[in-house]
């Protein structure tokens, strides 16, 4: 396969399309649109171009372009990824949507909002909440992920026990196709079985069927009140046991989030937080909304009392937004302080049925021990997705912990298969998982995913490089 | 010993608007918490009672929800709870706060220490635990870093963080101390201590149930009057030096250093 290139003119075109100050080719400006939040070093591509459309007509004009050319594209949002889906490994251009940030809409009478794709979440998640609205489908990386990308990885977070992820709450969104044409997918609609439902197909499909220019959200009212248990275990198991007890009880928590001790001892160092958690193995962090403050205490309580009667250390309250932004901060930075700390790692994003999540703790331990390296797990323990962190030893040479990195993956991800789960959860297989799917994946199902890239995007120009090979075999 | 711990209930956003008629803040529809600042001297009464013994009264003054605070403060640790409620306290200032306050404290009969915070974060003037003392007139130390001693029904030693470092000062007892944040890390409420609060029973003192002056409560007893609420506008001026290209740095450079040294803001002995 041989892509076309990005001449001078196509340049002038793009700068016809868009206008001059919009399409940027030094490589200053470049370097930023190289990565996302995976490993530079590992995973890291420039583009030959960076164009910033304004509006979903410069985005198609820009597609037609590439189309005809033959250059791939690669859309992208904040750059927030965690699978290098916004990394153009083929270079060519680079469509970052990050000026397409405004409101269209917000129609109180059908609860929705309409954005533009680059429109900040943390900033949509503001203005509905200024009416009351709530966006229930909002990951975790509060401060800077788009709208588009939440939508392009169907983005979960720490909310998804009880409210699911950002596709439960996409109602409609604007296509640009493959090919340069505009749709619409769905819309303000409870029900729609008009066809096959096409919304779905392209929410997680990593910008590789097309690019979402606006989307149609559904809002709910903003709950009235949140609290959370921060509680103390001395074990993961005796965290990670208590999970599935809790879910049979009829109390749907709003999200369990799990962390062992390494992921909990390097987050409170790295905040300089004082709880008491030295001797702890292991701890959930509960919370629970609701619109009826006295049911959400009656909850947090009836929650409270289960962990002291299997065992919990210590169970600790929440109740105000400092506290609660206190505890979930300790959460929150596990990544950052990582980060800081052992800057080379690989973080992961398996899923489970809820059921063998304690199965999957002793497993991380025994594959950390086998490569020699620190496996800290932390993440969304109510709905099976775990952030299990493969942290390169510093005393380990790069070219073992490469290898050895793969090996470990491969043998997690056959388990974490084994036990009917999935390798990604929320955070996608872009470039980073992609040599990986296709051992856990039954063929069958590789090769209609085929069938669709080709039948959708035929020239191969849209995200080219990220989730499966398009020819099969070596 | 017997500590009292006074707080208050502020609301929980930074972003307070203001009613610009009243000058007053719009508290409608904005959750409260316990000041956060309050939450040091929380854990400084809590901290004294598990080292030395005694009992915990915290206290509050403000409209009859505000037991949820005290109630917060009971699941740290404080053992007793006193709501002063009155429609006769609204709209009162540092003042009359801490005049009402320190009549309620009078009521609750003998203590050993006050331990307040620093300063609301909704009011913002640290005037209301000096108040307190000046009115029952006890030895006062404010902005307390660290008690190196405490001799229960005798005295305490205190560290105050001021400009120059840290002042040392011996107490006798009773006193009132404000604390700082460095004093200690307030611990979160567990399970079992909101359990306890919960079913606490808070005391309610009103009006009728104080020795209270009338000309001294409320709006109409508190000197301070709130004539004009504005927001201070930015005036930060700047200058922009432009370097187009290479050959214009050195240029920019010099231009900048001149901006700087003509401010005197470059180290000592100018650009020598």
């Amino acid at each position: 396969m041989t892509y076309g290139t990005v001449t001078p003119a196509v340049v002038a075109e793009l700068r016809a399309i868009v206008g001059g100050k919009s399409v940027w080719i030094d490589e200053e400006r470049l370097e930023a649109y190289t990565h996302d939040e995976t490993s530079s070093d590992e995973y890291a591509h420039a583009p030959d171009v960076v164009v910033l459309p304004t509006t979903t007509e410069h985005v198609a004009a820009i597609v037609k372009l590439a189309n005809r050319e033959r250059i791939p594209i690669t859309p992208r949002g904040a750059g927030s990824g965690l699978s290098g889906g916004a990394i153009p490994v083929f270079g060519g251009i680079l469509i970052s949507l990050e000026r397409m940030d405004k409101l269209v809409e917000l129609d109180l009478d059908n609860m929705t909002i309409t954005a533009q794709a680059g429109m900040v979440t943390n900033d949509l998640a503001h203005t509905v909440a200024e009416h009351g609205l709530f966006f229930a489908g909002y990951p975790m990386s509060v401060e800077t992920c788009q709208i588009g990308g939440n939508i392009a990885e169907n983005a979960g977070g720490g909310k998804a026990v009880k409210y699911g992820v950002t596709g439960r709450y996409v109602m409609g969104l604007e296509l640009v196709t493959p090919t340069g044409e505009v749709v619409w997918l769905g819309g303000k609609l409870a029900k729609d079985v008009s066809g096959y439902d096409l919304k779905q197909l392209v929410i997680g499909s990593e910008g590789t069927l097309g690019i979402v220019t606006q989307a149609i959200i559904k809002l709910t009212a903003y709950p009235k009140a949140a609290s959370d248990l921060l509680v103390l275990f001395d074990s993961p198991r005796a965290a990670i046991d208590l999970v599935p007890r809790m879910l049979r009880q009829g109390i749907v928590p709003t999200g369990i989030e799990f962390m062992d001790r390494l992921s909990f001892q390097t987050s409170c160092q790295y905040l300089n937080e004082t709880l008491p958690y030295q001797d702890a193995g292991a701890m959930l962090l509960i919370e629970v909304d609701g619109n009826d403050p006295a049911a959400v205490e009656a909850d947090l309580l009836a929650i409270g009392d289960l962990c002291e009667k299997h065992g919990a250390l210590e169970v600790y309250v929440a109740e105000d937004r400092n506290a609660v932004e206190r505890v979930w901060s300790v959460r929150r930075n596990i990544a950052e302080a990582f980060k800081v700390e052992r800057p080379v790692q690989s973080l992961e994003d398996i899923v489970v049925p809820v059921a063998s999540i304690p199965d999957v703790i002793p497993e991380l331990e025994r594959l950390g021990a086998a490569y020699g390296m620190q496996i800290p797990c932390y993440g969304h323990a109510g709905d099976g997705n775990l952030h299990a962190t493969l942290v390169k030893d510093p005393a380990m040479d790069h070219a073992t912990w490469l290898r050895n990195k793969d090996a470990c993956l491969r043998e997690l991800y056959r388990f974490v298969q084994g036990l009917g789960g999935k390798i990604s959860g929320e955070h996608g297989i872009g470039l980073k998982r992609k040599a990986y799917l296709g051992d856990v994946t039954n063929p069958v199902e590789i090769d209609l995913m085929r069938a669709i890239k080709r039948a959708w995007d035929p020239l191969n120009v849209m995200n080219p490089g990220k989730i499966f090979a398009l020819d099969a075999g070596p | 010993m017997h500590i009292v711990v006074p707080i208050k209930q502020v609301p929980e956003t930074s972003n307070v608007k203001m009613d610009p008629v009243t000058g007053t803040m719009i508290r409608a529809g904005v959750g409260t918490v316990v000041n956060p600042l309050d939450l040091f001297a929380i854990e400084t009464a809590v901290r004294l009672k598990e080292a030395h013994g005694g009992r915990i009264t915290t206290l509050t003054m403000g409209p009859r929800g505000a037991d949820k605070a005290l109630r917060e403060a009971m699941a740290m640790g404080c053992d007793d709870g006193v709501l002063v409620s009155d429609r006769a306290f609204a709209g009162s200032d540092s003042w009359a706060t801490s005049y009402t306050l320190s009549q309620a404290i009078r009521k609750l009969g003998e203590f050993d220490l006050i331990v307040a915070g620093e300063r609301a974060t909704d009011g913002d003037t640290g005037q209301v635990g000096p108040g307190i003392a000046a009115w029952l007139d006890l030895p006062l130390a404010t902005y307390v870093a660290a008690i190196p001693r405490v001799e229960p029904a005798r005295g305490l030693t205190v560290e105050r963080l001021v400009e120059e470092g840290y002042q040392v000062l011996d107490l006798p007892l009773p006193a009132l101390i404000t604390v700082v944040k460095e004093v200690a890390a307030p611990r979160l409420p567990t399970l079992r201590g909101k359990k306890r609060a919960k079913a606490a029973e808070i005391t309610l003192f009103t009006a009728a149930d104080l020795d209270l002056e009338p000309s001294y409560l409320g709006l109409k007893g508190s000197p301070t009057k709130v004539v004009k609420v504005a927001t201070p506008r930015v005036t930060r001026g700047g200058t922009l030096v432009r370097a187009p290209d290479e050959d214009a740095v050195a240029d920019a450079v010099e231009a900048l250093l001149a901006f700087l040294d003509a401010r005197d803001l470059l180290p000592t002995g100018g650009r020598a």
